[in-house]
């Protein structure tokens, strides 16, 4: 079926035909529970905290104004939830020994050397992301993932342009960093592993 | 969006593959559209509720004005009110036909059996009334 438009189904429910949001939520739902992933770090509660976030936003559908599109309005809903969430399940910081060893320990669940390579650069940078704060990690996730440019991440989150780049800016370093020391760990102990 | 400029010059982009996005699981929507419904249900019952609570609220508010009418009308033969509705009450009570008990052994006074024979047939219409507003539960 072709889908006709936010605008269209938004209509429609404020109509009164409720049934017509099983189309928005079709047509947002892998977005918004992305977003949803990459903050919080875990999928049973990326499930939740999206559901919720689409429940809000049925709720408060009659306060959208349409000056934003329906996915930035959306996009702003899910990234306060999924910031509400973490703070409150605030969870202990990781160590650097939480990661796997290498991308040799990914090939186990997949056919080649090609596909455990890109699982393992995904649980990196996952891991990565959870060492950073959340604001960070919904900026990262907004700016990678969902591929928006910080005009866009400022309409989602409300922090100014400008801000938005330096807070960029300090998170990439800090994953980059984190991405490094897991790395030269890796090394360190294949090459011991080598020796023995 | 992202220029490409952004893209060439950020380092980060060696791991992140913007398309391996993580997907909503199975059943996603049909959760998200059981919420809403479970969300909408009470909202309608309780307009149902309402509508219930009307009928009780209006018969009462109409009891109540006619006791009060009752205590504050003065008792006049020629009350030009009253006297229509007990001549009528009367004429009704004349009516009635009388009940011979001698029969059955045992005196009872005929207004019982009326008082009784009323009662039964208000049961019957709280009974209809209660079968049309409560049809929905």
């Amino acid at each position: 079926m072709v889908y006709k438009g936010d605008i269209f189904y938004i209509d429609q429910v404020l109509a009164g035909k409720n049934s017509a949001f099983s189309y928005i939520v079709d047509r947002h739902k892998d977005r918004a529970y992305n977003l949803a992933f990459r903050i919080c770090g875990n999928h049973e509660e990326a499930e939740e905290i999206a559901q919720d976030s689409f429940l809000k936003a049925y709720r408060s559908l009659k306060s959208f104004k349409m000056k934003s599109s329906f996915a930035t309005w959306l996009y702003r809903i899910v990234y306060n939830t999924s910031i509400s969430f973490v703070r409150v399940k605030k969870k202990g910081v990781l160590s650097l020994d939480d990661f796997p060893a290498d991308a040799t320990d990914f090939i186990g669940n997949n056919t080649s050397e090609e596909d455990a390579e890109k699982e393992y650069r995904c649980s990196l940078v996952n891991f990565a992301l959870q060492k950073i704060s959340e604001e960070e990690r919904g900026l990262i996730s907004l700016y990678y993932y969902e591929e928006m440019s910080p005009d866009e991440i400022s309409d989602v989150t409300g922090i100014s342009k400008s801000n938005i780049k330096v807070r960029l800016f300090r998170a990439r370093q800090k994953m980059l960093e984190i991405i490094e020391k897991v790395e030269k760990k890796n090394t360190v102990q294949y090459e011991n592993h080598a020796r023995l | 969006m992202k220029t490409m400029q952004d893209f060439k010059e950020d380092p980060l982009n060696k791991y992140i593959n913007a398309d391996s996005i993580e997907k909503a699981p199975e059943g996603f929507t049909s959760k998200v559209m059981s919420g809403i419904q479970f969300e909408t249900a009470p909202l309608k019952a309780s307009a149902k509720l309402k509508n219930r609570n009307l009928v009780p609220a209006i018969s009462i508010a109409f009891t109540l004005i006619l006791i009060i009418a009752a205590i504050l009308m003065p008792y006049d033969k020629n009350d030009l009110v009253a006297q229509p509705v007990t001549d009528f009450l009367k004429s009704v009570l004349n009516h009635v036909p009388k009940i011979d008990f001698s029969v059955l052994r045992f005196n009872l006074p005929a207004t019982l059996i009326y008082i009784s024979v009323a009662i039964l047939m208000l049961t019957l219409f709280d009974r209809a009334l209660n079968g049309i507003f409560h049809r929905e539960r």
